[in-house]
């Protein structure tokens, strides 16, 4: 039986050139590993010879209009992530809702009408949407104007607010307090944040 | 070919269903290959390997890029396979004349394909006479032999397709030649 192993080890590609040639010279001498020999050999050559065949026509057609749609896959995997990560997930819906809020306040507002919030004498061009505060004319407290521009030839003695529109300044005009416009939704939320963190302070008024 | 394998596998996973298509028009004959000599029969060899590339499609996400496509695809259908072979009845009894009407079924339907010429014919009914034998083998020793002698693999591939260790696919090997000698020594 030793001799069947090194004829396995033949077979396996696993001798050196010295035993091969040892084997050689055995198999010329022994009839009966020279048959083990040949019928391996044969084996082996009948079972190549039999390779190579062919998938069947339309095979990728038919795989492919097997397959799963990939949008399913991917809710089972969105459906897995958001289980793994809860507090991601309430994130998410709790920016998704305050977005969302903050985009329609703002739309609303810009397609709506100018409010004006302030006490003093100012005219209002409903024309070209303008709050004008003419020359000579003092506006004691603070000013908010939402949609609509501002035309400053006399004095704010407070703080002036644009929401969605614009300042203009006379080279006469004066703000004694901090000019503020709001003209972007990112800084429209800021400005509610921090119109609510100030009203939520109880001296801002005195 | 990695370039573009890898090109192809990043598109898949990124969602694109084509770049899959081309996957499955490189691979399809060697994975069919395997499950046809695998199962012996060409119903069956389609659902396997039908099957193996829909599997490796929903678990794209699975595949290693740094290591061998091909091995990781044989594996799932040499997988296949053997699981088909295993619920099947134990057909590949080494009685072979149980197995001629398996042989001539798998022999049947590749002979139905239109009229061919004589050679073909001869070529088939040979195919088809060697599969008779290999259908004998049991399924592990099966595996071993068609993914070393038809499909060229060393046995490191094999060892990682079969899920066994080397020394055991190497057995595997020795004996399934030894079975297939005694069955064609006769030829």
């Amino acid at each position: 039986m030793k001799h069947s192993d090194s004829i396995h080890r033949y077979f396996d590609g696993e001798m050196t050139q010295n035993e091969r040639e040892q084997l050689y010279r055995h198999l010329e001498g022994c009839s009966e590993c020279k048959e083990h020999y040949d019928e391996v050999k044969k084996s082996i050559a009948l079972v190549q010879s039999a390779s190579h065949i062919q998938a069947p026509k339309e095979f990728t057609e038919n795989v492919m209009s097997a397959l799963p749609q990939k949008k399913k896959k991917r809710t089972i995997a969105w459906k897995k992530w958001s289980k793994n990560h809860p507090v991601l997930v309430a994130a998410a819906v709790f920016l998704l809702f305050m977005s969302s809020m903050t985009w329609l306040n703002w739309t609303g507002m810009s397609g709506g009408e100018m409010a004006i919030s302030g006490v003093g004498n100012f005219e209002v061009d409903q024309e070209s949407n303008t709050v004008i505060i003419p020359e000579g004319e003092v506006i004691e407290g603070d000013l908010t104007v939402r949609n609509g521009d501002v035309d400053v030839q006399g004095e704010v003695q407070g703080d002036l607010t644009v929401i969605n529109g614009e300042r203009y300044m006379a080279s006469a005009g004066q703000v004694a307090g901090n000019i503020e416009e709001v003209n972007q939704v990112l800084s429209w939320l800021w400005y509610e944040t921090k119109e609510l963190f100030s009203n939520l302070t109880p001296d801002r008024e005195e | 070919m990695d370039d573009w394998l890898n090109q192809c596998i990043r598109e898949v996973k990124a969602g694109d269903t084509e770049a899959f298509a081309q996957i499955v028009d490189a691979y399809k004959d060697k994975v069919y290959q395997v499950a046809y000599r695998m199962v012996g029969n060409a119903q069956e060899a389609q659902d396997v390997s039908q099957e193996a590339f829909i599997r490796a499609y929903t678990n794209i996400e699975r595949y290693d890029v740094n290591r061998k496509f091909s091995t990781w695809l044989f594996r799932i259908a040499t997988n296949l396979s053997i699981d088909r072979l295993r619920k099947k009845k134990p057909d590949f009894s080494l009685d072979a004349e149980v197995n001629g009407a398996e042989g001539l079924d798998g022999y049947a339907q590749l002979a139905a394909t239109d009229a061919l010429p004589d050679e073909q014919v001869v070529t088939l009914e040979w195919q088809a006479s060697i599969q008779k034998e290999i259908d004998t083998l049991p399924p592990k020793y099966r595996a071993a032999i068609i993914l070393k002698y038809m499909e060229d693999l060393s046995l490191q591939e094999m060892s990682v397709i079969l899920d066994l260790p080397v020394a055991t696919v190497k057995t595997h090997v020795h004996r399934g030649r030894e079975a297939l000698r005694k069955k064609l020594k006769k030829w």
